[in-house]
């Protein structure tokens, strides 16, 4: 178990190296006017010179990675180029909130999403065609739509919840509550019913298996065979999928939190992305990646856990 | 089975039951009332962005000058009609051949670290703004000195003549903040100035919502009209609309497809608030990448082949004004009977044409960034009609500005603003303007800007004839004023437009009867 946890921890640092050397490169050829959009559009071929060596914008590629790399590695992601803030304190202010957006939904997600595809399965009919339909349904209908439908009837015209966020500094859970419940619904609307199909799939295709009758055959009640056996076959397709929608999340938050006017990472991202304040960019990146290689060594880890044949292979 | 549903459901109705409830309770305190003469309990503005420094010196105009109103008073107070009236400085007078301002200062006043405030901390300040380089830096291309005569009294030397010196003053270039935290450097963070406002960093996130509090003992009472203000930063538009509408702020800016909405929803658009005029500026006027665009008729036939009315319907819902110039009814060059110099008439373009002898048309390159792609693509189809090829290349937003710049283009499309005359001159007219890379100018036209730049009487008629200079010739194809669609909700707030820009300064924001 330690040898394969090792092993993809290794795996995933080669990918946070690759994929932070292509986005640095990407962010290279496509930011071309950064310090005139720091210096505004009356600033002059001087003051943008400046500014250039100043941000050490006219060396070249090689060096300027290895520059960010070597601080990077050190621990120091840098500074905006355009507010002069700290990357990391930027970062680890931002993160929480989105991280409790992303878990509480996936969390629910999972957990409505077994109920209603063991629903699904052992009941089948009215329960099965509605989880079916719903599952083409949530998948076809964009997250952000959800959410404009759902602030339009809940905030704006019921007044149940706040439009825009009303997390502050120093707010109580309240606040949490109030501002993430109308994002979270949205998500779990949008996710729950593939990961439930999924979950139904594995499902009906366990009951169908010999040891189930041999088990039902010994006189075990039907409700013991779904949660303790069935349920523990079926997990791993679960949770591929849930761990596929966790890290889908991590884009979909982005334009969530925008529209309520969460301070995540999201909002960042856009800004960072749109005006080439590259430090930030990169930040956000390695938090992305570092996210996406964590969830996936704990489903593995999980996997291994639920079937010993995973841990050899 | 039974029961993970059965749990599953009170959970859920759980969670939904907790946050119905503290929705239900009001966002904001309750109001302490009456003890502070007629100050509202809290205003909250709705950004489209947030500041990237509280250094006054990297003030800039509109959206991103009004939040530094809260905590750094200017030297001059520029009232909603866009005339100057004393703040800071009690009183200001030019030399005969208006090279040196002299200004005369308040006594009473001090900064909020216990600073006073007087000529030295003006001084301070205007070489502070000039070295700081910042988005408005221009502000201060003419000075070049100041020296505190007396401890109420500024001389200002400027190079040459500015006749918007004084509207600088009350603008970025005229925030003053505190000389020790200007000597300190700590103003990115922790803004210090003389303002009606005290900035609550504990409470205050970036790019999230930044706190004030009213500043007790500030010396203009009249001014200070909250008790708190917060700014929301609200950068996605369906945001600020559900905001607004769900009362969570008592103003933003909106645009045009959502103003509908506002209004039937009982808040009130601020009436005849124009800054920007949108359109095409004709970048290459001398031919240097597209010979066709050096001939004036043909840029004459490009104004008078565009439809202006259906455009503003169809882009800007109506909510506009089509006109054929570049300056703005109170820029002081805004010339009546321009208003409707080109009318569509395609018969009179395709002539144009003829005689410039593109009877067969030509192809103009045009740049894309998505704010401008549906503008251009209307264009392309009325264009198409005279024989004119638009060919549309899709650059980086970012690097969009900059290109211009860079004469990379021979024609963009952007929505300018319609200051003061001698600042639009600045920007968009002069051989030097930004957004004139190619350096066009005509012997005529130099004489009128030298005549605007030394101010007094003429200057009005001169930026009136530098109007008609460029709209004769077609230096632009300008389409519509655009509306702004600033919108307060009128139980709470009542706010006046400010002349010229694009957001109502602070001073313009009031409690509702």
């Amino acid at each position: 178990m330690l040898t394969f946890t090792l092993r993809r921890l290794a795996s995933g640092l080669g990918l946070l190296v690759v994929i932070s050397m292509l986005t640095y490169t990407l962010l290279f050829f496509s930011s071309t006017a950064i310090a005139r959009n720091i210096l505004g559009e009356q600033a002059t071929p001087e003051q943008i010179a400046l500014k250039e060596a100043e941000l050490g914008l006219d060396q070249p590629l090689p060096v300027r990675y290895l520059g960010w790399a070597t601080a990077a590695l050190r621990g120091d992601l840098g500074e905006s180029w355009f507010n002069g803030e700290p990357v990391t304190q930027t970062i680890l202010n931002r993160l929480p909130v989105t991280l409790v957006l992303m878990i509480v939904s996936i969390v629910l997600v999972a957990l409505i999403a077994t109920a209603l595809g063991v629903l699904a399965a052992v009941r089948r009919g009215r329960v099965d065609q509605t989880v079916q339909v719903g599952a083409v349904v949530g998948d076809a209908i964009p997250g952000f739509v959800l959410a404009l439908v759902l602030v339009t009837i809940f905030a704006v015209n019921l007044g149940w919840f706040p439009a825009v966020s009303t997390i502050r500094p120093g707010a109580g859970p309240e606040a949490w509550i109030v501002s993430l419940s109308l994002p979270v619904i949205a998500i779990v609307l949008n996710y729950v019913t593939s990961s439930a199909q999924q979950i139904r799939s594995a499902v009906i295709k366990e009951l169908d298996k010999d040891y189930v009758r041999t088990l039902r055959s010994r006189g075990l009640g039907e409700r013991e065979i779904v949660l303790k056996n069935v349920l523990r076959s079926a997990a791993p397709a679960g949770l591929t999928v849930l761990s596929l929608q966790f890290i889908g999340l991590l884009g979909g938050v982005i334009i969530l939190e925008q529209i309520f006017a969460i301070a995540g990472i999201g909002p960042l991202f856009i800004t960072a992305t749109t005006v080439g304040d590259i430090p930030v960019v990169m930040g956000l990146t390695i938090v992305a990646v570092v996210v996406v290689i964590i969830v996936n060594l704990l489903v593995d880890v999980a996997q291994g856990a639920l079937n010993p044949k995973v841990r050899l292979s | 089975m039974k029961s993970i549903m059965k749990t599953v459901g009170i959970v859920a109705a759980g969670a939904l039951l907790l946050s119905g409830c503290a929705a239900g309770t009001p966002q904001t305190e309750e109001t302490a009332g009456g003890d502070t003469a007629a100050r509202g309990p809290l205003l909250t503005i709705g950004q489209l962005g947030d500041l990237a420094s509280w250094d006054p010196s990297q003030a800039h105009v509109g959206h991103a000058l009004v939040p530094y109103q809260l905590v750094y008073d200017t030297l001059i107070l520029r009232e909603p009609d866009g005339e100057l009236s004393p703040m800071l400085a009690t009183e200001w007078n030019y030399n005969d051949d208006r090279t040196v301002l002299t200004v005369d200062l308040r006594t009473d006043v001090s900064f909020s670290d216990g600073e006073p405030f007087d000529a030295e901390a003006v001084v301070a300040n205007l070489e502070h703004f000039k070295a700081g380089n910042g988005r408005q830096a221009v502000q201060l291309t003419q000075f070049e000195s100041a020296t505190a005569v007396d401890e109420d009294t500024v001389e200002i030397n400027l190079a040459q003549p500015d006749p918007a010196m004084e509207y600088y003053l009350s603008q970025a270039a005229g925030l003053m903040a505190s000389p020790a935290a200007i000597e300190a450097g700590t103003l990115e963070t922790d803004p210090i100035g003389t303002g009606p406002y005290l900035y609550d960093k504990a409470n205050s996130v970036r790019d999230s919502q930044s706190l004030f509090a009213a500043k007790e003992d500030y010396w203009n009472p009249e001014l200070q009209k909250f008790d708190e203000v917060e700014l929301r930063i609200l950068v996605d538009v369906s945001a600020r609309v559900n905001a607004i509408i769900s009362g969570q702020v008592d103003w933003t800016t909106l645009e045009a497809k959502s103003a509908d909405q506002a209004e039937d929803a009982g808040l009130e658009i601020i009436p005849d608030y124009q800054v920007d005029w949108t359109g095409m500026t004709f970048l290459d006027r001398d031919g240097v990448i597209n010979p066709a665009l050096a001939d004036e008729r043909v840029r004459q036939a490009i104004n008078y082949a565009v439809d202006r009315d259906t455009l503003l319907e169809e882009l800007q819902l109506g909510r506009g004004t089509a006109t054929s110039q570049v300056f703005g009814p109170d820029s002081g060059a805004f010339v009546d009977d321009l208003e409707e110099y080109y009318t569509y008439d395609p018969e009179k373009a395709k002539e144009l044409m003829d005689e410039a002898g593109y009877e067969d048309g030509f192809e103009l390159k045009l740049p894309v960034i998505p704010a401008f792609a549906t503008q251009i693509t209307a264009l392309a189809q009325q264009l198409g009609e005279i024989g004119i090829t638009v060919t549309q290349e899709t650059v980086p937003p970012a690097n969009y500005v900059q290109d211009v710049v860079q004469k990379k283009f021979e024609a963009f499309n952007f929505n300018l603003f319609q200051g003061e005359a001698w600042v639009a001159i600045n920007q968009i007219i002069s051989p030097t303007a930004t957004f004139n890379p190619f350096g066009t100018t005509a012997p005529e036209l130099e004489e009128l800007i030298s005549v605007v730049q030394q101010g007094g009487e003429d200057s009005e008629a001169a930026a009136q004839d530098v109007n008609r200079y460029v709209t004769e010739n077609a230096w632009f194809l300008p389409l519509y004023r655009i509306d702004q669609i600033s919108v307060f909700n009128p139980e709470k707030v009542t706010v006046v437009a400010q002349t010229q820009s694009a957001m109502p300064s602070i001073y313009n924001f009031s409690p509702a009867e």
